[in-house]
């Protein structure tokens, strides 16, 4: 795993703990939405200025397909990364 | 300006009229300094002018110069830059400047101040007319304009003022604002003494109250938020104040308590007031907003204020003679009967009128309006928390979130920032959860609002 990839998901992780979401086995499969970490839009607003704060910018706010997983954040960061 | 001028040097030409960093003035030095403007501005042919400027005592000899011969000023702040300048200048039609600033030839025609008054006074006979100022103003009514005054209209608002030769007022707002020229004729008709630093950020204030022996101060909440921040963080004692006056924005419970409990002599005044209408109103019973009892009704036909669709309504007051550009509405003024809205929201709570702040700051989140004003007197209300300032941050999920940047009690670096966070959570967590903040920004000093971005009610 990258460093940018390592720091989203302790960006993640920090989100999930200010907002007193479960947390136990996050990984690139656990979903954002419904049964997964059941973000609604307010939640998923502050997770991408979160990430916007800390990147610069963010999957959920750029031109590229609505995050699904976990492992889609990451996946955006890596191929930012990459360019 | 100039006959509340003549008055208080008939009375005392010796007192101090004004304090600032360039030295001091007595009221017949303004007086007799006004006449040599007036003559001058007379003999060059100026009948209107903006005016860059900023030591307050060159402003009252120029001020009260032009209301002698009818000459019409127009101040802008005056380390604005020289494109903003230029181009608001241009928008008014403004091309002769007085400055003592050299960069603003290129654009206009300059005449510095100290060339108004080299020449001896010349009695120039006053003027039976308008006596107009013009004050700009991002103000009430939505885009920035400029409200042409009369001073003779704005000085009956002092008509009443007593004199208190032994008051020393800060002016802690620029005297371009109205908030500010509205302290000059205060403290002019009450022949008292006007302390006036430059810059006039907190700091100085504070620097003012600490060494010039300042008695009374009038500034917006925020300005006495900083202020007593900075008096904390210096860990100086603050003078006893005898008169602590908020305006200009809606203040909060806390506020009111610190400056209860920072100046335990001074009486606690809030004035609501705007640039197009004047003074309208003075609270002092130490509660945030204003009593209902106090607003128009059935039982108070007389009142100039009103609760109507969720804001503040005025009619009355020193009504300014209109704005520059439209058509002259007559001497009277505008309409000063009719009801107009302010666009500041608010609220009745417990029979308080409460200011929710400016509808055109209301934050748009997934479509639920907040208004920032709640939000952040609940994160102000902690005691780990300095200052704050709520705003919205625009977000393409939902258009925007709440957004805050907070200044911890004692710095950033001493700060445990992951417990504050967690302080402002339940601070705000009976609030609607659209209006809960999901970005807060940890900083050392707020962005002041300069006097270009006053964010709530315009004085």
């Amino acid at each position: 795993m990258g460093t940018d990839q390592s720091t989203a998901l302790a960006v993640i992780s920090q989100f999930l703990e200010r907002a007193n979401k479960a947390q136990d086995g996050l990984t690139d499969d656990t979903g954002l939405w419904g049964d997964g970490l059941g973000l609604d839009s307010l939640e998923a607003a502050e997770l991408s200025a979160m990430l916007e704060d800390e990147f610069g910018s963010d999957p959920f706010t750029s031109e590229v397909e609505m995050p699904e997983r976990v492992g889609d954040i990451l996946a955006f960061y890596e191929a930012i990364h990459r360019e | 300006m100039i006959l509340l001028l003549e008055s208080a040097a008939a009375a005392s030409g010796g007192q101090t009229a004004v304090v600032t960093p360039e030295g001091s003035s007595s009221y017949g030095e303004l007086l007799e300094d006004a006449h040599r403007v007036a003559a001058a501005l007379r003999h060059r042919g100026i009948t209107r002018f903006a005016l860059v400027e900023p030591d307050v005592g060159w402003v009252i000899r120029i001020l009260a110069g032009a209301a002698l011969v009818g000459s019409e000023p127009c101040q802008y702040q005056a380390d604005s830059a020289v494109a903003d300048l230029e181009e608001a200048a241009s928008a008014l039609g403004h091309t002769t400047v007085v400055t003592r600033r050299d960069d603003l030839g290129a654009a206009f025609e300059v005449v510095r101040p100290d060339e108004l008054t080299k020449d001896a006074p010349g009695r120039v006979p006053p003027v039976s007319g308008t006596q107009p100022l013009v004050i700009r103003t991002t103000g009430t009514t939505g885009l920035p304009k400029a409200a042409r005054h009369d001073w003779q209209t704005l000085a009956r608002t002092v008509a009443a003022v007593r004199h208190t030769p032994d008051q020393r007022w800060l002016l802690a707002y620029g005297p371009h604002q109205f908030a500010g020229i509205q302290m000059l004729l205060h403290v002019v008709a009450s022949q008292a003494t006007l302390v006036a630093p430059f810059p006039r950020q907190p700091r100085d204030g504070l620097d003012a109250l600490l060494t010039d022996r300042v008695t009374c101060v009038s500034a917006t909440p925020t300005y006495w938020r900083f202020l007593l921040a900075e008096a904390r963080g210096r860990k100086v004692e603050l003078p006893s104040l005898r008169q602590v006056t908020l305006g200009g924005e809606a203040s909060s419970a806390d506020l009111l308590n610190d400056l209860r409990a920072a100046f335990p002599d001074a009486r606690v005044s809030q004035v609501y007031a705007s640039t197009e209408f004047g003074s309208m109103t003075s609270v002092t019973d130490g509660l945030p907003g204003i009593g209902v009892e106090a607003l128009f009704s059935e039982t108070n036909p007389t009142s100039n204020l009103r609760f109507q669709d969720g804001q503040l309504w005025v009619r009355g007051g020193a009504g300014m003679l209109g704005y520059v550009g439209d058509a002259e509405v007559g001497p009277a003024g505008v309409d000063t009967d009719e009801w107009r809205p302010t666009g500041d929201l608010a609220e009745i709570v417990d029979g308080r009128l409460l200011f929710r702040g400016r509808d055109s700051e209301v934050i748009n989140v997934g479509g639920v309006k907040v208004h920032p004003l709640p939000v952040e007197n609940r994160i102000v209300a902690l005691p780990s928390v300095a200052l704050a300032r709520v705003f919205g941050r625009a977000n393409k999920l939902t258009g925007a979130i709440v957004a805050a940047e907070v200044v911890p009690e004692g710095g950033v670096d001493h700060a445990d920032v992951d417990a504050i966070r967690l302080e402002i959570k339940s601070a705000v967590a009976d609030l609607p959860r659209a209006w809960q903040p999901r970005s807060v920004a940890f900083v050392e000093t707020l962005a002041t609002r300069g006097d270009k971005t006053v964010r709530r009610m315009e004085t």
